[in-house]
């Protein structure tokens, strides 16, 4: 029927005063809307697809931007620098990134999945909206030091790239609008879901261990106030109680609202592909999981506007843990990771 | 599926396309905008003149700079001319006189009695999706917050002092909206106080801008209070609110070549 359609369609094209525009009916066509993942168990899209659907060729477009060292000052730090696949998207040997000429960030790079599933970006939450996160990394001078009228520049004198946008979009302008609707493109494609957490819980084809089951009682009972949903996170800023690192002072989500009950408040991160993502928490203080386990149990500090969620029934900051339990925790965790998602060739740079 | 649909759509456009193209065409003509600013009855001199405010203090202004957005005229009969959001994004610069006018074009030939033009970007209804484009403006004169990727609506900057002699302490606002928090996006509605009758001879429309009023207008700053306002949740939304208080039209003149 379609098909039907289509030949009509054509030879309409094809009879009408010019024919020119039989070309760009190919070419769009050529053009394929991708679909984003969408498991079932998610919780509603954040990201609005009808507005920048992505396609096959505004993905293609996305990735080369994502790996091309153009973004930045030096020519050298693409955004795939910090954000490694093989780690989930992080910047795998650094507590806080590098950035161009080796200037340190503040911050630890978080992972790039599931971002289609976000209300806000950013450990504080300072990008509302993914299209605009990217003005962050682009030019703030610890991470790409560069101007987007600068980066715009450069690819408009680069004639790969002037095919690719007229590819990606209608009008083909290399434009901010078109240069950050690609990078979100290629990001919103990037849905983990595929864990032995999802096979066991959602598709019921694998089986936790015993040791994995205990985990996953206990993390409900302890951790799943914060980290919860299918996400393991509220998405709420809140304060861990993580001793306050006087290196940087980093007020979190207070520099963002500029109101002091927010000071020290964090995104609660996703737990998903945890195993992967290391070093932990927004400046990367913690190597392992084991350590981030002990800091539960025995390091949490009484920081101002901790979360009330951080008190034990003994009305004392702090999750108290066994050894034994926080093996079974961490075996619980080592659950959520997804494999496909680090190897997925759609995503890596060759 | 947007492919798909495209594809129907197609022949129905070129045979559109085909038939007789001159459709009786509305006459439409450009307006200019002009933005003055002063203080009080002077005018505003950068980096030089010291002016008097409220509660006795001085001041001295080195950077003045504002993003306005989304204009509207308003006809007589009650309808609303919009115009096409993507271009009415501005940075107005006192120090670049180039900013200080601003060229529309395309607007309808018909008789207005108000203008409407936003402080700042709207960011609920244009989720900045609609406003990438102004990017690179804002950047170039420095409007961006780049760590918040948000905008910076005001940029006043310059130094203050409890009399003409004292006057060395810097002082900067800087108000934008904070995340999805706070929206400091003002809208602000002008009569014209004639009617605006545009013809093919474009006009010009002159706005004046009372910087004692970003000051004092609905609500009183003493700069010495706090003279380093940014993210600030308490008074950068005063400040928003002076902003909406400040613009009056001084006059409506044929525009010159
Ligand atoms: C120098 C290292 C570095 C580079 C280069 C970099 N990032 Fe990041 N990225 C980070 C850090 C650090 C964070 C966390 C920032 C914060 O919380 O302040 C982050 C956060 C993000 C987030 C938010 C994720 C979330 O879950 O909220 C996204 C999206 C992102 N980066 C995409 C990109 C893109 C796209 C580029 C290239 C244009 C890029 N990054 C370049 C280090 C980097
Ligand atoms: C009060 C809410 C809350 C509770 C309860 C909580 N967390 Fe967290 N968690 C957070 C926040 C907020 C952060 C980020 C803190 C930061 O970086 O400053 C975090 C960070 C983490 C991280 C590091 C993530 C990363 O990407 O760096 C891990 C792992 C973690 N939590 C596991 C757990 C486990 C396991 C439990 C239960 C024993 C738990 N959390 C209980 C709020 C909570």
């Amino acid at each position: 029927m379609l098909r039907y359609w289509s030949y009509i369609a054509i030879l309409m094209t094809l009879i009408s005063c010019s024919g020119d525009e039989y070309a760009v009916v190919e070419d769009l066509d050529e053009n394929k809307e991708l679909e984003v993942p969408q498991p079932a168990y998610f919780p509603e899209l954040t990201y609005d697809i009808n507005e920048n659907p992505p396609t096959e060729k505004g993905f293609e477009l996305g990735k080369k931007l994502f790996y091309d060292g153009k973004l930045s000052s030096s020519g050298v730090i693409s955004c795939g620098f910090c954000h490694m696949q093989e780690f989930a998207f992080t910047h795998h040997t650094h507590r806080v990134s590098h950035g161009v000429g080796g200037a340190l960030g503040t911050r630890n790079a978080q992972p790039l999945h599931n971002l289609a599933y976000k209300k806000s970006f950013n450990w504080d939450g300072a990008a509302a909206h993914l299209d605009a996160h990217f003005i962050i990394p682009i030019t703030t001078e610890v991470e790409m030091n560069e101007e987007i009228g600068n980066v715009l520049e450069k690819l408009k004198d680069d004639p790969s790239y002037q095919e690719m946008f007229n590819a990606a979009f209608e009008d083909g302008q290399i434009d901010t609008k078109n240069l950050f609707d690609a990078l979100a493109q290629f990001l919103v494609m990037m849905v983990s879901a595929e864990t032995k957490y999802d096979r066991v819980v959602h598709q019921g084809t694998a089986e936790f261990t015993a040791e994995e089951q205990a985990g996953k009682a206990l993390f409900d009972s302890k951790c799943s106030s914060c980290h919860s949903g299918e996400l393991f996170t509220n998405q709420q800023y809140m304060n861990n109680g993580l001793p306050i690192n006087p290196q940087y002072d980093d007020k979190g989500r207070g520099r963002v609202t500029g109101n002091p009950d927010d000071d020290y408040t964090f995104q609660v991160p996703s737990l998903r592909n945890i195993e992967f993502t290391l070093p932990y928490m927004h400046d990367g203080r913690f190597d392992t999981l084991e350590e981030v386990l002990d800091f539960y149990d025995s390091g949490v500090e009484e920081t101002p506007n901790i979360s009330q969620e951080m008190y034990n029934e003994n009305n004392v900051p702090g999750i108290p843990l066994t050894e034994e339990e926080k093996e079974k925790i961490i075996a619980f965790l080592k659950t959520l990771s997804d494999v496909d998602l680090t190897l997925d060739e759609r995503f890596s740079e060759f | 599926m947007r492919n798909k649909e495209v594809f129907f759509l197609l022949p129905i456009l070129l045979l559109l396309s085909c038939s007789d193209d001159d459709v009786q065409q509305e006459l439409t003509t450009e307006l200019n905008l002009t933005f003055d600013h002063h203080v009080g009855g002077e005018d505003l001199e950068l980096s030089g003149q010291i002016y008097e405010k409220n509660a006795g203090e001085h001041f001295r202004i080195d950077t003045l700079k504002y993003i306005i957005s989304n204009i509207e005229l308003q006809l007589t009969n009650g309808d609303t001319f919009k115009y096409p959001v993507e271009e009415s994004y501005f940075v107005i610069n006192e120090k670049d006189p180039s900013s200080l006018s601003i060229d529309l074009e395309d607007i309808p030939a018909d008789n207005y009695d108000k203008i409407r033009f936003g402080f700042g970007i709207d960011q609920s209804n244009y989720p900045l999706n609609g406003v990438d484009n102004f990017v690179p403006t804002a950047e170039e004169n420095g409007m961006l917050w780049s760590w918040s990727a948000g905008y910076k609506f005001l940029k006043l900057e310059g130094e203050y002092g409890n009399s003409i002699a004292e006057v060395e302490q810097k002082f900067l606002y800087h108000v934008g909206s904070h995340g999805e928090n706070l929206d400091n996006y003002k809208v602000v509605e002008l009569d014209l106080g004639e009617t605006l009758r545009l013809d093919q001879d474009g006009q010009s429309i002159r706005l004046d801008m009372d910087v004692l009023k970003i000051f004092n207008a609905v609500h009183a700053f003493e700069i010495a209070e706090k003279d380093d306002i940014q993210v600030d949740p308490v008074n950068a939304p005063k400040i928003a609110e002076n902003m909406k208080n400040s613009f009056q039209v001084d006059a409506i003149v044929q525009a010159s070549e």
